[in-house]
């Protein structure tokens, strides 16, 4: 063992209580980075990885093959890399034995091709009439588990599942052979392309509009781009990067202070101990490496607990997302824990670097005579004016400490900020997703929701639990009219849903037809108006974002045999990417003669929900009244249980940070506590003094902190908002009022005062013997 | 240079911005000499002992310890100078409060390469010699007085080095422990240990060493050889 590892590993038990916070600190910052690296890599390369492999499409675009042909799309496609013309045909699966909502079938011959080659991961391709493949990612998935199924609709011939294939960009839900397409009635050519330059959207715009250009007008059905599709397979974990991210460089910044913070106090304070070591014959550099292995043994012990920590809190997040790529076992590309291992203690040591190089050059003879540095005259100043002032002197003499070491004062209150930063930043996050989720769940304490039949395209509910399936007795308008009746009733809305299937890729949607008191239960319009005629819907933001589209633009959707363009006017606060929404003179086009399937109908407050679901039940015995559904989210659930953790972690960090610093300041000024206890200062005031110094930096921080974590707010909500392909709106961003904000700024002197007071009762305590003999 | 010279030093002056510590001060010790160095609080006498140790450099004249010029070193230089070559002892003891006594001795001869068993070893006999064998777990804190300066004076001797330095020894011990140190040092010189200490104490001057040099305004204003009191 050599002579450096002793005096640096007697060092760290020395200084237990800093090695921990060292040790804390850096575990906590790198989980955080690991997590985020980890997501950021894991929500991409499964699906970049698989697009390489199959050749995946950049553009998926469906053709009306009424006004169009195979011969002209080929001709059009030019030089351009294509799979296709696969005739398309929309197929419902709801008297299907296993209900599969709607599919695109395509017509293909073979999975193989310049594009899009798909993965036959199970059984074999259809070769044969009657044979059909279903989409399904390897390994796993929702839906049917094993080959020999059978796909049945109304009208279309009988089809046996005997394999299936993956495709990563969804050109289809299923494939059959040419011929049998044809017995499907397709009304749709299906041609995938793939570009030199497809890696943006204005790209992937260029190159749509070079492989349609010279077609029928009104042959493009619609398109899907691979940039959409990623985004969608990327945006639930995408979600959480921002967030996770933020956390992470807020741990690192608080690592790095808390570090330099350490070292400096062990320097200053230990400026006998470097004399003495100099004196024994350790050269400069043995000393500063003293100080940076005596940093280093808990930075690569929390370093390495905090990638395991990270990968382990990471793998739930993720498994979900990458088993749909055929991955089994998550585990983070080696890049991302090389990152964490080599470059958090890295980082580490070189905040301790400045401290230890100085360490290294403090004269021998100076050190060891000195004993720790002089205060300046600044400090002296300052401590000469809080003395004329009216405040009791226990507090003028604590206001005046940080002044004493104004570098460790500054990395202490860097420390505050940082966590009052974190705190306002979390309570942010907390209160967006909050107010996001009750937006777009709302809360069902008020309201009951009442179904009243099967809507079309969903196969007979079969699961026991639910009972009998509803069969509403009474008309459509005689439902709603005894709704409106009862007494309590304040609003009702009847809403009819239709399965469909938007044009362009396997995008089916639905459609919710609304009549009734939009207004007061319909979802809240964001921008552009809800729908005033037959020919509009309004959407979801996701919905958009999703798809390309954009307000304005206009969609191609099919139910069954109909087949209508809608032009989008508007965009509503909902979660969902799959809904439209429409006004009830919309159904008369796609479902002519369609009864509400549902009605949401709300009570007043001095309405019993028993009361009132008992007069529904006796109004109309064929109506079913739901339970209250539970408005939580998983991703809200992770994010807020993830924000009050990392908060609660780097709170007790920064109050560590305080922490050390005072019993850095207490140990330097054991003989002046000594002193002022001898003079008849009480422990109470020696307390009061010592609190009082570091609850002045904590109403500083507390006033620096909360603007910089709304700041970090309006970046991160964005971003998160963003990754999630919905907008930024009012209640994900206008969360912060005054009073929270007031309540915010004093989370710095919470952190300040609980990191002090430990530390100072300590030194209060202090026996006035022994500390005045030992000087 | 005188052959059996362990310390040459010649013409010294330390300047600091507003005083001057040693004002040309030239001076020799023998091998297995016991040199005090004694004068009144601010004489240069801890200034002129941090020169001997490489602890300091001067503004000018030479300190030649063993033949090693130190003004030629640089401070890795001096850091191995002072393993091999010097053994120190401070008036409050300095031992480093987070190692025990055995291991405080013992990291002296780690920094030379010697493995830690081996260290551990020669440690131990010292601290048979010296007699304080049962106290080689105990940490600095827990020690007396006394018993602190004897693991100094174990952790000087480690390296078996030609000069040892002590810097007020006995200033910080009660009369009792202070005559045990003295006893030690005496001993240690009569064996032949090289030894030069700076005191106040004149008692500890006249019993331990065979020469006092007296130095006032950081010049020798007298020297003087002497016979042991027992």
């Amino acid at each position: 063992m050599s002579a450096v590892w002793t005096a640096a590993w007697a060092a760290v038990r020395r200084r237990m209580l800093q090695t921990i916070v060292i040790g804390v600190v850096v575990c906590a910052s790198t989980a955080t980075i690991v997590m985020a690296l980890g997501l950021l890599e894991s929500s991409a390369a499964p699906f970049d990885k698989a697009f390489a492999t199959q050749r995946g499409a950049h553009l998926a675009v469906a053709f009306d093959s009424a006004r169009t042909t195979a011969e002209q799309v080929r001709q059009a496609a030019g030089q351009t890399e294509y799979a296709g013309p696969f005739e398309q045909a929309t197929v419902d699966t709801s008297t299907s034995p296993v209900f599969m909502g709607t599919l695109t079938v395509a017509g293909r011959a073979d999975p193989g091709g310049q594009v899009d080659r798909l993965t036959v991961w199970q059984g074999r391709w259809a070769t044969a009439p009657g044979e059909i493949v279903l989409n399904r990612p390897p390994g796993g998935g929702e839906g049917p588990t094993g080959h020999g199924l059978e796909v049945a609709a109304a009208g279309l011939p009988k089809l046996t599942v005997v394999g299936f294939a993956h495709s990563v960009t969804g050109s289809a839900d299923a494939w059959v052979t040419p011929e049998q397409v044809k017995a499907l009635h397709p009304t749709a050519l299906q041609m995938l392309y793939r570009f030199p330059d497809a890696g943006t959207a204005a790209e992937v715009a260029e190159d749509q509009k070079s492989v349609t250009q010279g077609l029928p007008e009104g042959a493009v059905l619609g398109s899907l781009s691979h940039l959409t599709v990623k985004d969608k397979v990327t945006s639930e974990l995408g979600v959480f990067i921002p967030f996770l991210m933020i956390f992470g460089l807020l741990g690192l910044v608080v690592a790095v202070l808390i570090v330099a913070n350490v070292v400096s106090g062990a320097v200053v304070a230990g400026f006998r101990h470097i004399g003495m070591l100099k004196a024994l014959g350790f050269t400069p550099g043995q000393v500063m490496a003293v100080y940076l292995v005596m940093v280093s043994i808990p930075a690569v012990a929390g370093c390495v607990l905090g990638t395991v920590a990270g990968n382990f809190f990471a793998k739930p997040i993720v498994q979900d997302a990458v088993e749909g790529f055929g991955v089994t076992e998550m585990s983070f590309a080696p890049w991302v824990n090389a990152v964490a291992l080599l470059g958090m203690p890295a980082l580490v040591i070189s905040a301790a670097l400045v401290p230890a190089l100085r360490a290294r050059r403090l004269p021998a003879a100076r050190a060891i005579s000195a004993g720790t540095t002089t205060h300046t005259g600044r400090a002296l100043r300052i401590q000469r004016w809080l003395t004329g002032t009216p405040l009791p002197r226990s507090v003028s003499l604590g206001l005046g400490v940080p002044f004493a070491r104004a570098g460790r004062s500054a990395l202490t209150l860097a420390s505050v900020v940082l966590g009052v930063m974190t705190v306002t930043l979390a309570a942010g996050v907390m209160m967006s997703v909050t107010g996001y989720n009750n937006a777009v769940r709302p809360s069902y304490a008020d309201r009951v929701e009442v179904l009243a039949g099967r809507p079309q395209g969903l196969p007979p509910m079969m699961n026991p639990a639910m009972g009998e399936p509803p069969n509403a007795t009474l008309s459509d308008a005689d439902d709603e009219k005894m709704l409106r009746s009862l007494p309590g009733t304040a609003a009702v809305l009847a809403i009819s849903e239709l399965e469909t299937e938007v044009a362009g890729g396997t995008q089916n949607a639905t459609i919710f037809f609304y009549r009734g008191d939009i207004g007061a239960l319909g979802p809240r319009v964001l921008t552009g108006h809800w729908p005033d005629g037959p020919g509009q819907v309004v959407v979801p933001s996701r919905f958009l974002n999703q798809r390309g589209l954009a307000v304005g633009d206009t969609i191609t959707v099919q139910a069954k045999e109909n087949r209508t363009a809608l032009k989008i006017v508007g965009v509503v606060l909902t979660n969902n990417d799959d809904q439209i929404f429409a006004d009830w003179s919309a159904l008369s086009v796609l479902a002519p003669g369609t009864r509400a399937h549902s009605y949401q109908a709300r009570f007043t407050n001095s309405t019993d929900r028993a009361t009132y679901t008992a007069a529904i039940a006796k109004g109309d015995s064929g109506l079913r009244v739901m339970p209250p559904r539970d408005g939580s989210s998983s991703t809200g659930v992770i994010i807020v249980s993830a924000s009050i953790t990392l908060t609660l972690v780097l709170g007790a960090v920064a109050a560590l940070g305080v922490f050390n610093t005072v019993v850095l300041n207490a140990r330097e000024r054991r003989r002046d506590l000594g002193m002022l206890k001898s003079i008849g200062m009480t422990p109470r005031q020696v307390t009061a003094m010592l609190v009082t110094s570091m609850g002045a930096l904590g109403v500083v921080g507390g006033l620096a902190g909360v603007p910089l974590g709304v700041a970090a707010h309006q970046l991160v909500v964005p971003a998160m908002a963003h990754a999630g392909q919905a907008d930024a709106v009012d209640v994900l961003m206008e969360v912060y009022h005054a009073p929270a904000l007031a309540l915010l700024a004093l989370a710095g002197v919470v952190i300040a005062v609980l990191g002090a007071l430990v530390p100072a009762r300590g030194a209060a305590r202090l026996s006035i013997a022994t500390v005045l003999h030992n000087e | 240079m005188n052959n059996d010279a362990v310390v040459e030093i010649t013409d010294l002056r330390k300047e600091y911005s507003d005083s001057t510590a040693l004002d040309g001060l030239s001076l020799t010790v023998r091998a297995g000499e016991a040199v005090a160095v004694m004068g009144p609080s601010g004489s240069g006498k801890s200034t002129l002992l941090n020169m001997i140790a490489g602890l300091d450099r001067p503004t000018s004249g030479s300190v030649v310890v063993q033949g090693t010029d130190l003004g030629a070193l640089d401070e890795t230089g001096l850091a191995l100078f002072r393993r091999r070559g010097i053994g120190m002892i401070f008036q409050f003891f300095n031992l480093l409060d987070d190692l025990s006594a055995l291991d405080n001795v013992a990291l002296a001869a780690q920094l030379t390469g010697t493995a830690a068993g081996q260290a551990r070893k020669r440690a131990l006999e010292l601290f048979g010699e010296l007699g304080i064998e049962n106290r080689k777990d105990i940490y600095p804190a827990r020690l007396s007085g006394g018993e602190r300066q004897r693991v100094a004076v174990a952790r000087a001797l480690m390296n078996r080095p030609a000069l040892l330095l002590a810097d007020e020894p006995t200033g910080a011990l009660d009369s009792r422990s202070g005559e045990q140190v003295m006893d030690l040092l005496l001993d240690l010189n009569q064996f032949g240990q090289t030894l030069l200490l700076v005191t106040h104490d004149e008692r500890l001057a006249t019993r331990c060493a065979s020469r006092v040099v007296e130095v006032v305004d950081g010049r020798i204003a007298r020297e003087q050889s002497l016979e042991r009191t027992p």
